[in-house]
């Protein structure tokens, strides 16, 4: 135990103001993904409204983050934990980010009919980057490289259902019958993008964990 | 430390033997001859160091290492009485201390492994936190609603366990004002659900603040039957106003001449007429769904020819069958057992059932109605080509007001009560049915009625 007291309370904290912003970013991703669904464009509203709240926190521990490198100048595990906060919050912030842009994508689609098959394959894509990034969190809170790694096992199974999603559209797409199904189609290609990169960015997250935990960087998947 | 005090004896013991010696030598100079003197001196000595030893060195040893282990917790240690009054005196208090020490002990256990069974056998859950927001205790029931163990938790902090904003942000709120608060909560793993909190400051003797207490009740289920009931309200009202609408503007049309013309009267009288059917249809529906589930209705019990009932239903459909360009066929063995039962009710099954399988079967489909029978049973499986039911929807199609993808099942005119009303009869009539389905390929509803004479159970 080193003497820094105060020193070592930061730590904690910043490793707390870390978990609240990611549970912002789980709740708004899965808020985002279910008034999709539901074709609930209150909510929709409701979620785009809301990332101003995530915008500031990211701020705040920014500010705070580069504060305790600057002031306390951490070395080894201490040090990586800065770090790798720095990186959380810009991965978090643009999770929540991809999140409004499916909520707007909401609002853009609805009174459109809606392609069930897109419907299914999108909430599919969901759960599966929802559990990435839940995983890459848990692993976090209970310091487990070896859950990190695990966890982006995943990714290809969001690669998979996302070709799913193309065929699927462009097949709709095809059909000269239902002229109104192009702009549905269209923004489920988009969302479908948008799970992508959030998937991304709990990859990026777990590899980052790893990083925490072992020193060692490794390029995953 | 006793080794130490050892050495400092026989040092002494020697210091003392010099002195004794000196005294010898003064006293009997010319009598006795040092050899002696040292030797019994030496024995005499030696008799008296045993006693010593025997009387307080060893029961102190004892005491030493018994006292020792009790401050290390373990309270299992005896000591045995002693000769000497004064150390039979101490070991004895010792004693009763240790007896005193384990009847607390197991006063408290006793009381903590009550407290935590109370908290364990409790459907809310229960949590306690420090004033930093870490976590003091748990429950069972936390660890059901989360799926976790836990021993992985204690001493962590609350967004550990949690992950959610709210929560937190209500444990910051009492924490600062102490003062109570409640509030709904909606957790995303491991299942999404809901839950009602409570979260309550925790205070000592002094009045300070120790930490909180958050109760947490489910209510997912709850909240699901509340939002099936609004949906069931907006639909009924939507399936209520359709035909209402219809009606009173061709009454209108009537009052405005279309009277006078008596091809156009009797065409509307014909969409009037089919308009109140539909209506007069939902509003049985409902009673009938009440009246099933409240058990009052009465069961005119008789031996049922299944045969017939499938015929005459089968005839009814065809027309509508055709309209959609849907085949529609019946496929039973030359023989097929009597049941016992309400004709009506199974006559009201199949037609639920096979209304379902054209209805979400898309034209050029097709519709079976099997019958098979065994030793006991009758089966009857009503079967489509249509559009199906994902697995996920499968086990709650039966439930009353439940219907897959709103927004389609209301565009086809369906409340979701007829797989209600046909579960509630098959029940009644001390069968059962199962429901299959693949999505896009279509379904399958198996009814299963015994044939042997059944008890009127109602
Ligand atoms: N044969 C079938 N194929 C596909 N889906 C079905 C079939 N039968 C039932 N379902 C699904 O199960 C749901 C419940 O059926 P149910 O018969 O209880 O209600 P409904 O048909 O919507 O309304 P109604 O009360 O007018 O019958 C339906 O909304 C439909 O989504
Ligand atoms: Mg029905």
């Amino acid at each position: 135990m080193r003497a820094r007291g105060t020193f070592e309370q930061e730590l904690t904290d910043l490793q707390q103001d870390i978990l609240r912003l990611a549970s912002l970013t789980e709740e708004t991703i899965y808020g985002a993904v279910q008034f999709l669904l539901q074709q609930d464009v209150a909510g929709a509203n409701q979620i785009i409204s809301g990332d101003v709240l995530i915008d500031k926190l990211a701020q705040e521990i920014e500010d705070k983050c580069v504060k305790l490198i600057a002031t306390q100048q951490p070395i080894a595990y201490d040090l990586r934990l800065a770090i790798t906060s720095l990186k959380f919050l810009v991965s978090l912030e643009r999770m929540a980010d991809y999140a409004v842009n499916i909520a707007r994508a909401t609002l853009y689609i609805y009174g459109y009919p809606l392609n069930r098959q897109l419907m299914e394959y999108t909430s599919k894509m969901s759960r599966v980057v929802q559990q990435m990034i839940k995983e890459a969190l848990d692993a976090y809170v209970y310091n487990d490289a070896q859950r990190a790694r695990e966890m982006c096992s995943l990714d290809d199974e969001v690669d998979f259902i996302s070709a799913k999603i193309f065929q699927e559209a462009v097949r709709a797409m095809r059909e000269k019958t239902q002229p109104q199904i192009v702009i549905p189609a269209v923004y489920f290609l988009l969302i479908s993008r948008y799970l992508e990169r959030i998937a991304d960015h709990a990859t990026n997250i777990g590899e980052e964990v790893i990083f925490l935990i072992t020193g060692e960087k490794r390029e995953l998947n | 430390m006793i080794k130490n005090n050892i050495w400092r004896a026989i040092i002494n013991y020697f210091f003392i033997l010099l002195i004794f010696l000196a005294i010898l030598q003064f006293y009997f100079f010319y009598y006795l001859n040092l050899g002696w003197a040292l030797l019994t001196s030496f024995i005499f000595a030696l008799g008296l160091g045993w006693i010593l030893f025997k009387q307080v060195i060893s029961p102190l040893k004892k005491m030493n290492m018994v006292t020792k282990a009790i401050g290390q917790g373990n309270l299992n240690q005896e000591l045995p009485f002693y000769g000497q009054k004064e150390i039979s005196q101490l070991a004895q208090n010792i004693n009763d201390l240790v007896r005193q020490q384990k009847k607390v002990l197991a006063q408290i256990t006793a009381e903590k492994n009550r407290i935590q069974t109370i908290l364990n056998s409790m459907m809310e859950g229960v949590i306690a936190l420090d004033k930093q927001g870490n976590i003091l205790l748990l429950n069972s029931a936390v660890e059901n609603f989360l799926g976790i163990a836990q021993e992985a938790y204690l001493g962590k902090n609350i967004l550990s366990l949690i992950r959610n904003y709210d929560l937190e942000r209500a444990v910051k709120r009492v924490l600062k004002s102490e003062k109570p608060i409640t509030q709904e909560l909606q957790l995303i793993y491991p299942e999404p659900s809901f839950y009602y909190l409570k979260a309550t400051p925790l205070k000592n003797q002094e009045q300070e603040k120790e930490g909180i207490v958050i109760l947490l009740r489910n209510i997912t289920k709850e909240k699901r039957l509340d939002q099936m009931r609004t949906e069931f309200v907006a639909n009924i009202s939507h399936e209520l106003r359709t035909p209402l609408t219809s009606i009173s503007g061709f009454l209108e049309t009537l009052r405005d001449g279309a009277i006078d013309d008596p091809a156009a009267t009797h065409r509307i009288l014909e969409i009037m007429s089919k308009e109140t059917g539909r209506l007069a249809k939902l509003i049985n529906d409902l009673l009938h769904l009440s009246k099933i589930e409240e058990r009052r209705v009465v069961h005119r019990w008789q031996l049922v020819q299944l045969k017939e009932i499938i015929n005459q239903v089968a005839a009814m459909f065809q027309p509508q069958a055709q309209q959609k360009s849907l085949s529609l066929t019946v496929e039973m063995p030359v023989e097929l057992p009597c049941v016992s039962g309400d004709p009506d009710l199974l006559a009201q099954v199949l037609t639920n059932l096979v209304d379902n399988a054209i209805k979400y079967t898309p034209p050029d489909g097709h519709v079976l109605i099997r019958a098979t029978t065994d030793k006991d049973n009758v089966q009857v499986e009503v079967k489509d080509t249509g559009i199906g039911i994902p697995p996920e929807d499968l086990p709650r199609v039966f439930e009353r007001f439940y219907r897959v993808e709103k927004a389609r099942a209301r565009e086809l005119g369906g409340i979701g009560v007829g797989l209600a009303i046909v579960k509630h009869i098959i029940k009644a009539h001390g069968g059962s049915i199962k429901a299959e389905s693949i999505p896009h390929q279509g379904s399958a509803f198996k009814v299963t009625l015994p044939t042997e004479k059944i008890e009127t159970e109602e």
